[in-house]
Parts: C-alpha cells; structure tokens; sequence
C-alpha cells in the first residue's frame, strides 16, 4: 500500500513541479529589472523595418495588482473582521450564524460571477465607471470578504472565552476587550487569513475581466482602466508574438514567486504558533 | 486558495488556557510578509511617480496638434486593428492620452453601445439592430483597411494556394482531410499530407469573423443560408480562440490547423498563409499593396457618418492583382458627446477623443503601411474629416488643434 | 501587580445598558455583518434581474434547451451543453482527482516518515496558491499538446471501443479541461481528508493493529469509515471548486458551443461562456441568456458548496485557519 499511496503523492507533484520549471525557465531569463518596470511592447516576433523587436515589461500590470489588490484590502479587511467580529462576540444571536453561513456560501460564488456582479450593476446605474479601477477593486472585494471573514472567525474563536470575561468583569468595555485583547491575541491567524485572501485575489483574472478591464498605461486614475498580473497574463499567453509570450512567462514566474512566498512565511508562522501553544 | 492552517485546538481539547495575554515573541516569519508587501507597495507607489509605468512614449509629430492635458480617453474593440491601434496610442499626445483594449469587435459595440467606453472600434459595421440598441446617434469612421488572411500549420508546406468554395467547405466541415482532391487540384506542385484539418475558429464576437463569414457566404451559398455573416457565428467545427492573437497563436504551435487572421497577425508569428484566388481567377498573397490596391478598385459608396453601413464591402475586388478579402474598419462614436453621456462627460475628454480622431485619420495614416495596414485614399479621409467635425459638446463643435482646416 | 490591569484606571463596572461607545461598536460590526449577508441577496438580485429577458422567452425550458445558436441567421438559447460540459469537466476532475488526492493523503498520514509530513503536505497544497490563469498557461503550452501526441492517441487505442474516446485529437478539449481542473482540486481534497484521516482516534487504529491487521486492513477498516464523511466532504468541496473555475478551462476546453459527442470533443462550460461571451453584442437577449447561465452556475456552486459545509461542519468547526 506504501508504494501506491507514494505514487498517488509523487503524480500530484509532477505537475505542481512541471509548471514551476517552465515558469522559471521561459520567465526567468527574461526577468530583469527593466522588465518589471516598462511598459507594454507592441506585439511583435520578427523586426519591423529593420527596428528589432522591443522587449517591453510588465510595469503596468505589477502597479495594478498592487493597486487592485491594496485597494480591495482596504475594502474587505475592515468589513470581514468586523463581521467576523459580529459572528463570534455577538454570537447568541440567530444573525451571528446567519453571518457565519453567508461567508461560507460566498466562498462558494465562482470568481467569474463576481466579476459579472459588479459589470451587470455598474452598466446599469454608472455606465462611465465601468472599466476602472473602483470596479476592478469591488469585484476583488466580493471574493476576499468572504474569506477574510471566515478566517478571522475561526481565528477569534481560538481566543479562550475566559479572557473575554477576564476583561469584562474587570469592566473593560466591549469593544476595548474585542480590539485590544481578543482580536490582538488572534492576530497572527487574522493577518496570515488576510495574506492568504489577498494573495487569492492577487492571482484571479475572471473578475478583473469586465472591470479592470486592462490597460496599456500605468494607473491613470480611479475611474479609469488597470492592467493587471494574471489579466496581462491571459491576454499575453495566447498570442503568437514572442516577446507578448516571454512577458507573460515573466509575469506567470513573478506571479508564482509572490504567492508561493507569502504562502510558505504564513505556513511557518502558524507551525510555529501551534508549536509555542502546545509547547506550553 | 486553501490555508490549511492549523490553528489547532489545543484550547478546546484540554481547556487549559493559558493566558493569551501573554505576547507571542516570535512572529518573524509573519512580519516579514507583511513587510514584504508593504515594502511592494511602497516601491510600486513611488515608481507610479517617478514614471516608471508610462507606456512607451515619444511625442506625436502632428503640426500644431496637442491635445489638451489630463484627459484620457478610453476605447475598445477591433483585435484587428489592435497592433495599429497600439502604435497610435503609444505616439499621439506623449503617450498617454488614450487606452485603448483589445477585447474583440463585438465587444467594441457592445462597449460603446452602453457607454463605457469613448470610442469602439469594429471591423464590423453595425447591423440595424445593433443600431437601434445604442444609447444614440453614432457616427461610424473608417480609419484604416486590413486583409484577413487563412494561416495554416503544415509541415513541409509553405505556400498553399486557396479558393473560396474550398475555404467555406473546411469550415463546413464538410472537407476534412488536407489531401482531398479539391484542394490538391488548385496545389499541382505541393504534396499536401493526409492529416485531419484542424479548424480554428473565434471564440468571442469578432469582426475579423464577420469579415471572413462574409467572404464565406459570398462563395458558398450552403454557409450563407446555414449561418450568415455576424461577428458572432456557431461555427459547425472548430476549437474556439479569442482574438486574432488567440487564433494566431494556437495555430502557430498546433500542427495540421487552418485558421483566419489580419495579415499583421500572420506576418507578426510568423505563421505561412495561403494565397486565395480572387474574382479575377489569380491566386494573391495579401500585401499592403494588394489590399490598397483591392480597396480603390472595390471602390465602395460611403455613406454618411451616421448612415447605415451595413451593406458596405470591399470583398472581391474586381482587378487583376486585388487580393479578395479585404475589409475596411470602423471607429463608432456618438455624435452628441455631452446629450449621451451626460454632465460628467468633460470637454477635455470630448477634446481629446476629436483630437484623437482627427490625428488618426491624417498623421495617424502614416503609421499603418509599416504594421501592414492600408493607408485610406483621400476621398475616405475626407468623408472621416467631415463625419469628426459634427461630433458636438453642448450644442456646439468641438475645440480642437488637430483637423486640417484648423 | 496584576498583569491583566489595563492601562487606564478600572472603572466601576455600569448598571445597566453599554456604555455609548459600545453602542457605536455594535452598530459597525453589526452593519457590517449585515453587509455581508446583504452582499449574497445583492448579486443573486442583480443575476435574476438581468436574466428576467431570456426567463420570459424560455422560463424554465432553458435548462433543458439543447441548442445555442448565436448565429444571426438563427438565434435561440439552450444551457444544456453548457451544464453538460461544467459536469462532465467537473466529473473528470474527481474521477482523476479523488484518487490521487485520497492517495496522497493516506500516504502523508499513515506511510509518510514524520519528517516528511509537514513539508511534503505544504508542497502539495502549494498547488492551490498557483492562479487558475497559469494553470491556463501552462495547459495550454504544455498539458495540451502532451495530450494531444501521447496520451489521446492511446486512449484511443486501448478506450476506444467504449464509444467516448474518438474524434479529433486537438488536445484542446473537455478531457485537458478535465484534467487541469483534476490538478487543481487535488489539494483541497487532500488537505481536508488529511485532517479527517488525522482525527481518527489512535485507538481506532491500535484495536484493529492488535487484532492483526495490515498496513491497508488498518486503513481499510479502521481509518476510512471513520473518516467517510470527511472525505466524502472534502470531494464535494472539490467539486464545488471545479464547478466555478474559468481562466485554465476557457484556455483548454476548445470554446465550442455544443453538446459534446466524446471525451476528445471541444466544449465549453457555463464560465468559459461567460468569459467569451458576455460582451459578444449579438443582442439583449443573448446578454440575458449568459446571466441566465450564470445564475445557474451559482445556484449549482452555492448549492454543492452548502452540502459540503454541512458535511464538514465538525471537521471544520474544531478552530483552524481559513480551508476552502
């Protein structure tokens, strides 16, 4: 049983390897400094007029992904734990499961119908705004809400009820206890939660497909369009024209390195929490 | 997407909870990230303005044409015309005046029919339903013609002779092998392989498909009364691609494929494409002097810029050296900026799209042989010139350096 | 000195009702937890809607439509094909992917050196933080043209008197699309089955061990019915993953819109129609249609979300960080 169960390990890997490998190898000689700060280049394989090929960068689409997701953040951020905060302090009540139970089946609305959400809402009522930025934010927002809640809801949970009573009975307010002791004590899981969701959102394009929209430029504006990481990569992955193909390797291997990072410090970080409570 | 985390239970399993009041020491790892990203965004903030992320820029050489600053307009559409599109962009105004998307025609109009965008663009022109749909009266300007080519991946093969029955039979599915007889018959010299063709369609709404089904209708009575020309067509077979690129692309890399794209495209793989035959019985490989060509002799009647130009076609041209599918494309504004769009509508925006229209159609025209694309005759330009100069803010014309009479 | 003595003087505890800045912190978190169930009630009201225009024209009968025709010649809608190939990708996915998944999951709990636990199960759900676009990419440029010389052609050989596995061999088709979706939902089923095969009580294991059992017969009897639920849980999880995936299945899928006829057959599920076709300008009516579809692709997604909570719920309550 040992040898198919190992099997069964090793074949997951291979993939997970192969896409690594190819990344770094078309990506990683094409990374340079200028490449992660230029602009888009003119799709282009052979010379035009004897003027070769321009290699071009990802500048644009490094802002925007930094912009989108910073931007959606700030949006999901307070708005997740606060009702993360309603669930779990105010939990007698039927709305704090009710929360509970809506985080849980957002989670399931596939990131594409989030995208079309904001498109089909802004068309109607603000048609001008459609491609910008402020949609390209809400429609990150609606995918990270939910995890943000559900993450920082289990991570409030962790705190034992005797220290929220501790506080209270010393005749701490409510909300001093929430902020400053029992958000404050969970704050590792609440912040590794808020990576994960924000690298989650760093990585979508269905959604920033009808609402960023893209963009040649860098950002022009909060009502204008922004390119971004994994949209230049759509765009850029299907063409013919080499230098769009090596950029959007560069940006899929850039786009790899931030996620699998962020992923990996936040794994150390709970082993290591875990460790140090059990420990004690 | 999953964060396995175990924030175990340790509390809950033993209930002895030790005093979370007593600090974590260590959070090394978890600050560092955070770290990381807030340095990233620092660095990004910064280059935003030290200009690091400005497409390419060099300043436009139109005489006396400078659009006003802080305005940015946005369009969408054609993926025909993009690569003209992006070299249009990168000069007019210091580069950063217009963004424009390549998201396919259909989309174009769909855009500027609910106002999202400036300006469309569209190698289709509108139907009469597409008409009714917009938000109001829109001007349709041709700013530059293109050939649509049939791109081919066959080893061994690098030039392959093409007519138009045979092109609508593939894309029937009714031909499907590369050594059938009909297309041997028009290749005497090629030894074509016995492989299935693979036919590669667009998948999003496209005016490159609906410049290639009109063609297809054209000479093939069974594709015209099955499925019709439109930017959106349910091809019988094919794998589905969008935009040119995406067409192109996979054609490059997959073997035994026939697809359709703008000669730019082709020449910018490079993939080999074939030669179609045109009413004049002569096998052309589409050149910008053969779609410049095919465009004076076709020599088409233009309508107003608000007439209906659904019915206008340059496709088989009828002189000897002409190559057949050949296509205009469209830019569509509206014709009254501020009725349309409303008060938030601004006169640097209004002024920059009409500087932007009017550079087009007369510095603009200089870029486009280099990229493959047809420089229009004067007559065309002139009809642009008079269809720009009615688009009004407030009632009344708008300001701008960039037309010839100014 | 007491070291849960906050730093502002202790004030005599109030009689009755908060303090107003507690009403205030009630008021915000209350309203943003409103938000959030507000937020769910918002997008299915703009979905239902904006697809009141094709409900009118087909109620109903869309859902077994079989035809979808965006020809101007002839327009008519039908979210069969669409639904087929979402479940049959989606099928594909756990066929494949379950599996490897449960596999993997045994091995990291019950074979796996101690010291090879923790990092080889956080390579594994490293899967998961890869983008769906560069799945996409990647399947595309590699896993495509792979299936199309290597492994079609001898599913064809060996599977093909069973009927599924004939047809053009493009590599670009429901099986590739099927196959990323199989990478991608591997982790999410591998992570949650772990926690449920580790939860299973030693002593489970030690009464079947002492009674003579085998490595598997442990597993087999031991472990597995122990741990059904939560397994089961996490393959509908995946599922419900799968269900919704778009950037890697409109890369591999072939976009073409009709019932497929075989495994090798291009398609395209209700996502990828989306993506394509959204903005396709073929009229109001179309624009209605995809929301239509989309709705039902949430419906379908919240739905199968909701069974696998349910089914998860005490895996899942025992405080852990966020797992989708």
């Amino acid at each position: 049983m040992s040898a198919i169960t190992a099997a069964c390990a090793i074949a997951i890997l291979i993939p997970l390897g192969d896409i690594i490998y190819q990344a770094a190898l078309l990506g990683g000689p094409t990374l340079s400094f200028s490449v992660l700060t230029a602009g888009l280049p003119q799709p282009c394989s052979v010379p035009v007029n004897g003027v070769p090929c321009a290699v071009g960068g990802i500048g644009p689409a490094l802002q925007g992904t930094g912009i989108l997701v910073g931007l959606a953040a700030l949006v999901s951020v307070p708005i997740g734990l606060a009702a993360a905060i309603f669930a779990v302090e105010y939990r007698g009540r039927f709305l704090g499961t009710a929360i509970s139970f809506t985080a849980d089946v957002l989670t399931g609305v596939p990131s594409v119908i989030a995208g079309v959400f904001i498109y089909a809402y802004f068309v109607i009522y603000d048609p001008a705004l459609v491609f910008s930025v402020i949609t390209g934010t809400l429609a990150l927002s609606v995918i990270m809400i939910p995890i943000v809640t559900r993450t920082c809801e289990e991570a409030l949970r962790t705190v034992p009820h005797a220290v929220r009573e501790a506080a209270l009975a010393l005749g701490i307010p409510k909300w001093r206890t929430t902020l400053q002791i029992v958000v404050v004590s969970a704050l590792p899981a609440i912040l590794t939660g808020i990576l994960l969701s924000v690298m989650r959102a760093a990585g979508e394009a269905a959604p920033l497909l009808f609402t960023a929209f893209g963009s040649r430029l860098g950002f022009e504006g909060f009502n204008n369009p922004i390119e971004a990481l994994p949209l230049l990569i759509y765009n850029f992955a299907e063409s013919a024209s080499n230098n769009w193909i090596h950029l959007a390797w560069a940006a899929a291997l850039i786009l790899i390195i931030l996620i699998l990072i962020t992923n990996i410090l936040s794994r150390l970080t709970i082993a290591r929490m875990v460790r140090r409570m059990r420990g004690e | 997407m999953s964060a396995q985390g175990s924030t175990n239970s340790s509390t809950t399993a033993t209930g002895s909870s030790s005093p979370t009041m007593k600090r974590q020491t260590s959070r090394t790892g978890l600050y560092a990230a955070v770290a990381i990203v807030v340095i990233v965004v620092v660095v990004l903030a910064a280059g935003y303005y030290a200009g690091w992320f400005k497409g390419s820029s060099s300043s436009n050489s139109g005489t006396g044409c400078q659009p006003p600053a802080g305005g940015t307009i946005k369009g969408a559409g054609s993926t025909l015309v993009y690569p003209l599109m992006f070299q249009w962009e990168s000069v007019y105004g210091g580069g950063t005046a217009v963004n424009y998307e390549s998201v396919g025609s259909g989309a174009g109009i769909t855009d500027i029919s609910q106002k999202t965008v400036d300006f469309g663009a569209s190698d289709a022109p509108l139907e009469h339903a597409q008409v009714v749909g917009l938000a109001g009266t829109a001007l349709t300007i041709p700013e530059s013609a293109g050939a649509v080519v049939p791109i081919y991946n066959l080893a061994g093969v690098p030039t392959l002779n093409f007519n138009g029955t045979i092109l609508a039979d593939i894309y029937l599915g009714t031909i499907t092998n590369w050594n059938n007889t009909a297309l041997q018959a028009i290749n005497p010299g090629v030894t074509l392989p016995s492989a299935t063709i693979q036919v590669v369609v667009r998948s999003d709404g496209s005016g490159t498909t609906f410049i290639w089904t009109s063609y297809l209708s054209a000479e093939s009575s069974t594709w015209a009364s099955k499925y019709g020309k439109g930017t959106s067509v349910s091809f019988p077979v094919g794998t589905g691609e969008p935009k040119n690129a995406g067409v192109a692309g996979y054609v490059e890399k997959t073997p035994d494929t026939i697809g359709y794209v703008d000669l730019n495209y082709a020449l910018n793989g490079p993939i080999a494409f074939g030669k179609v035959a045109n009413p004049a019985g002569h096998y052309i490989a589409a050149t910008v002097n053969n779609t410049a060509s095919a465009l004076k002799d076709a020599n088409p009647t233009l309508p107003t810029g608000t007439g209906d130009w659904f019915n206008v076609s340059v496709l088989n041209a009828p002189g000897a050296g002409d190559y057949p599918i050949t296509s205009l494309t469209y830019v569509l504004v509206y014709q009254d900026l501020s009725g349309t769009y409303g008060s938030s509508y601004t006169l640097t925006e209004a002024e920059t799209l009409v500087d932007f229209l009017y550079w087009v159609v007369t510095t603009g025209q200089g870029y486009s042989a280099q990229l493959y694309y047809v420089p229009l005759p004067a007559n065309i330009l002139t009809a642009d010139e008079v269809s720009i100069a009615s688009i009004t803010y407030n009632g009344a014309a708008v300001p701008n350096t960039c037309g010839s009479s100014v | 000195m007491d070291p849960t003595t906050p730093s502002s003087p202790i004030r005599a505890p109030r009689h009755r009702g908060r303090g107003w800045t507690d009403l205030v912190f009630f008021g915000l978190v209350a309203f943003a937890g409103l938000f959030v169930i507000f937020l769910i009630f918002a997008i299915a009201a703009i979905l239902i809607t904006q697809s009141h225009l094709a409900f009118s024209t087909y109620g109903f009968g869309f859902l077994v439509g079989t035809r979808w025709n965006i020809s101007p010649t002839e327009q008519v809608y039908g979210a069969v094909p669409f639904i087929a190939d979402t479940l049959i990708t989606s099928a594909i996915a756990l066929v494949i992917g379950f599996p490897l998944a449960l596999g993997s999951a045994l091995f990291l709990t019950t074979q796996a050196p101690r010291w090879l636990r923790g990092p080889l199960g956080t390579v594994i759900e490293l899967l998961a933080a890869i983008p769906s676009v560069v799945y996409g990419f990647w399947g595309l440029i590699f896993l495509g043209p792979y299936m199309r010389t290597t492994v079609e052609p001898a599913l064809h050989r060996y599977l093909g008197w069973t009927g599924g596995f004939n047809g053009n061999e493009t590599g670009t088709d429901v099986l590739t699309a099927g196959v990323i979706l199989a990478i991608m939902v591997i982790p999410t089923i591998s992570a949650i089955s772990r926690e449920t095969l580790a939860a299973v009580p030693v002593a489970q294991k030690e009464a079947a061990l002492s009674l003579g059992a085998t490595d598997w017969e442990v597993t087999r009897t031991a472990m597995l019915p122990y741990a059904r639920s939560g397994v089961f849980g996490a393959t509908i999880l995946g599922l419900g993953r799968a269900l919704g995936e778009t950037m890697a299945v409109t890369m591999t899928i072939g976009n073409h819109d009709a019932l497929p006829t075989s495994f090798f057959s291009q398609g395209q599920t209700i996502s990828s129609l989306i993506a394509n076709e959204l903005t396709n300008s073929a009229g109001p009516l179309q624009y209605s249609a995809i929301i239509y579809a989309g709705l039902i692709l949430l419906a379908i997604s919240i739905a199968v979300n909701v069974v696998a909570r349910l089914l998860l719920w005490r895996v899942l309550r025992v405080s852990r960080g966020s797992v989708e």
